[in-house]
């Protein structure tokens, strides 16, 4: 019996060491030491984690640009679960850090745990809503208008699936277009809501369909959701899923149909079939509030909201398709763009604004 | 409801097999090692690390059968541990089998770090063994069979094979006979000059490779690239399909394509809408069927008598 103790310690002690050396890492990465001098900006990714060429490295990409500009000690904790989320947070408030950042929806409640117990650290939190009546003064939530975005490119989507149709092998007739989502959270609704808008807004007869996968991380179950709607003509497959969006647009890719990236561009995961990828300005936005807390204007206790009037939201460049997309398509795409900017068209923010059934 | 007749077609069953695949595989795997005795539950963490290593593979000799050889084989060197704890230190078979799958998340975060610069998702591999899918000539003209069952990719078939070979291997061979016995009844087996020990340690490297080729196919096959998190529970998946198949290799290759059907089914149902509710109810549809099939099938099947049963030899002047 004492030797099964034995065994079960040293294997959870290996165990833990393998947990040590990540942690080591995530934080070694970018953080050398003796830099004391500097500005400390810390960030907590999701459970997702760098690499998702998605949301997480977005988020990270800010935090670069404001290390290059501003000479900031930027280091980054990863979440490997949802009980790491207030660990992560206050353990960056413990380092020193001046703004800590929590990136992703789901780090709500931990945020505003951490930031009541670290009143003099300001934290900032990536899609998290963060409400004026309750939330500690130190706290602000970065909000985007998703659906600003997802409008855009509904436009692109509805035009190229049925009126320039002809522009690529990729694309037929059948009128259909479909969209991955994740978890069905906020700002997933709300690119939803826009895409759907957009697309009805050029294409009013356009069969717009959807499939909630319920993660993030499962490629498998990206793909099989993009599969079935390109088996009911879908020809462009909006992803909104992070990891997972990934197999959907792999499976447009091997099927012969294209896709339409989220948040960052995501050209590069399968030139030939990705349009364009809606974007979210989470790399400014986080430069943004860095620029402003160095400044000393970070404003807590409240919300800031991103949209395509702080050019934070929009879609990327064409890229592979700049030359199949025709005229008529980008100057719809800049009149939506104009039209959102100057208030005439107002995306809307959630399924029942949009009428739609999804 | 002309949108329930329009979801029953042959694509149906083309989502099932590509769903249920990975969880066929591991939970044939999972048969002959808890049918030698040893409870497995870390089918999730080998299928991670051979999704991991696989996908590595593939990216840096460019070619997905080495990958596919690679993620078979550090399945199985993983499962080894597995062994050594439970066979030869005598550990709980579960607590081995949890600190298994605690470890694989760690080790591949730890080499993602190393090798890719970051966690999170790999770089695409050149070539996926998606490009060597072949239709057999004949059979896949059969109508709804032929696309289902021989119009598919290469770790497809390997599954359909391996399922017939467990069935053979446990059945109709002397080594799988001698396997099961240490399952049933390790000291009769041990009396008759054949180590328990072995068996066992067959027992979870079979396991070991089966939920190794699993993880190939998620990261190869069905995918271009790994993705931490994308066994996303397949293991344990595996795990009911296995009880619920009643321990053996027909059994779980059932349950894991009523599982893949489930699947299949409630991603067309999100599709046509066919009835307007929450799609959480969708989502967890699968999970549900499977707890039920379990709950449901579990009274009439037998583990195992000696299954997560320590064995002893008492020797001699010990």
């Amino acid at each position: 019996m004492s030797k099964m103790t034995k065994i079960t310690v040293i294997m959870l002690v290996i165990s833990m060491v393998f947990a040590g050396l990540i942690f080591a890492n995530g934080g070694s990465e970018t953080a050398p030491a003796a830099e004391k001098s500097k500005v400390i900006i810390g960030m907590a990714t999701d459970v997702g984690g760098l690499g998702d060429k998605s949301f997480n490295d977005g988020s990270y990409q800010g935090l670069l640009d404001a290390k290059a500009d501003f000479g900031i000690d930027a280091r980054v904790v990863e979440s490997k679960q949802q009980t790491d989320y207030v660990p992560n947070l206050s353990g960056l408030a413990e380092d020193g850090a001046q703004v800590v950042f929590a990136v992703g929806f789901l780090m709500g409640d931990a945020l505003i745990e951490a930031a009541e117990n670290h009143p003099d650290t300001s934290f900032a939190g990536i899609d998290i809503f963060v409400d004026p009546s309750k939330a500690p003064k130190n706290v602000e939530g970065l909000l985007f208008k998703e659906q600003e975005s997802g409008y855009v490119a509904g436009v692109v989507a509805g035009l190229l699936t049925k009126k320039y149709a002809s522009a690529s092998d990729r694309l037929n007739d059948d009128n259909v277009v479909g969209m991955v989502l994740g978890m069905d959270i906020p700002p997933v609704e709300r690119y939803q809501a826009g895409f759907y808008a957009g697309v009805k807004s050029v294409n009013p007869d356009c069969k717009v369909l959807s499939v909630v996968t319920g993660t993030f991380t499962d490629q498998a179950k990206g793909k099989e959701a993009a599969l079935a709607m390109i088996e009911q003509g879908a020809d462009i497959i909006f992803q909104i899923a992070g990891l997972t969006g990934l197999g959907a647009i792999n499976a447009a890719n091997e099927a012969g149909v294209a896709a339409i990236g989220v948040d960052v561009d995501q050209s590069g995961v399968a030139p030939d079939a990705v349009i364009t990828s809606a974007i979210k300005g989470i790399t400014r936005a986080v430069y943004l509030t860095i620029k402003a807390d160095l400044e000393g204007t970070f404003e807590g206790g409240g919300n800031k909201v991103f949209g395509i009037n702080e050019d934070t939201t929009g879609i990327s460049p064409f890229n592979k398709w700049d030359s199949i997309v025709p005229g008529d398509v980008k100057a719809a795409v800049q009149k939506a763009i104009d039209d959102l900017k100057s208030g005439k068209v107002v995306a809307p923010a959630s399924r029942k604004e949009a009428g739609y059934e999804g | 409801m002309s949108g329930i007749a329009s979801i029953l077609n042959t694509d149906l069953l083309v989502a099932t097999i590509r769903l249920s695949t990975p969880i066929t595989l591991a939970a044939i795997g999972a048969t002959i090692c808890e049918r030698s005795g040893i409870v497995n539950i870390a089918m999730e963490g080998i299928m991670i690390i051979g999704a991991f290593f696989a996908a590595v593979a593939a990216l840096y000799t460019g070619n997905p059968w080495i990958g596919l050889l690679a993620g078979v084989a550090a399945g199985g060197i993983f499962s080894l541990i597995h062994a050594v704890a439970t066979i030869t230190f005598h550990l709980d078979h579960v607590v081995s089998g949890a600190v298994m799958n605690i470890l694989s998340f760690g080790i591949v975060r730890y080499l993602m770090v190393m090798i890719f610069g970051h966690p999170g998702t790999s770089d695409a591999i050149p070539v996926g063994l998606k490009a060597y899918q072949f239709a057999i000539p004949g059979l896949s003209k059969i109508p709804v069979l032929g696309p289902v069952f021989f119009d598919q990719t290469p770790i497809v078939y390997m599954s359909f094979v391996l399922v017939i070979l467990t069935l053979i291997f446990l059945k109709k061979t002397k080594t799988g006979l001698h396997l099961r016995a240490a399952g049933e009844h390790p000291l009769a087996l041990e009396t008759i000059g054949v180590s328990v020990y072995k068996m066992r340690y067959l027992g979870v490297f079979i396991s070991g490779l089966l939920s190794g080729l699993a993880g190939a196919y998620l990261s190869i096959e069905n995918s271009i690239s790994f993705t931490e998190g994308m066994a996303n529970g397949r293991g344990f998946i595996a795990l009911a399909a296995m009880i619920s198949g009643g321990w053996s290799a027909i059994g779980s290759f059932v349950a894991a394509l009523f599982f893949g059907f489930a699947d299949a089914f409630q991603v067309r149902m999100q599709v046509f809408k066919v009835l307007n509710i929450p799609s959480e109810i969708f989502i967890i549809f699968p999970y549900v069927a499977t707890v039920l099939a379990v709950a449901g099938l579990v009274r009439k099947s037998r583990p195992p008598k000696a299954d997560g049963i320590d064995f002893i030899i008492e020797k001699e002047g010990a």
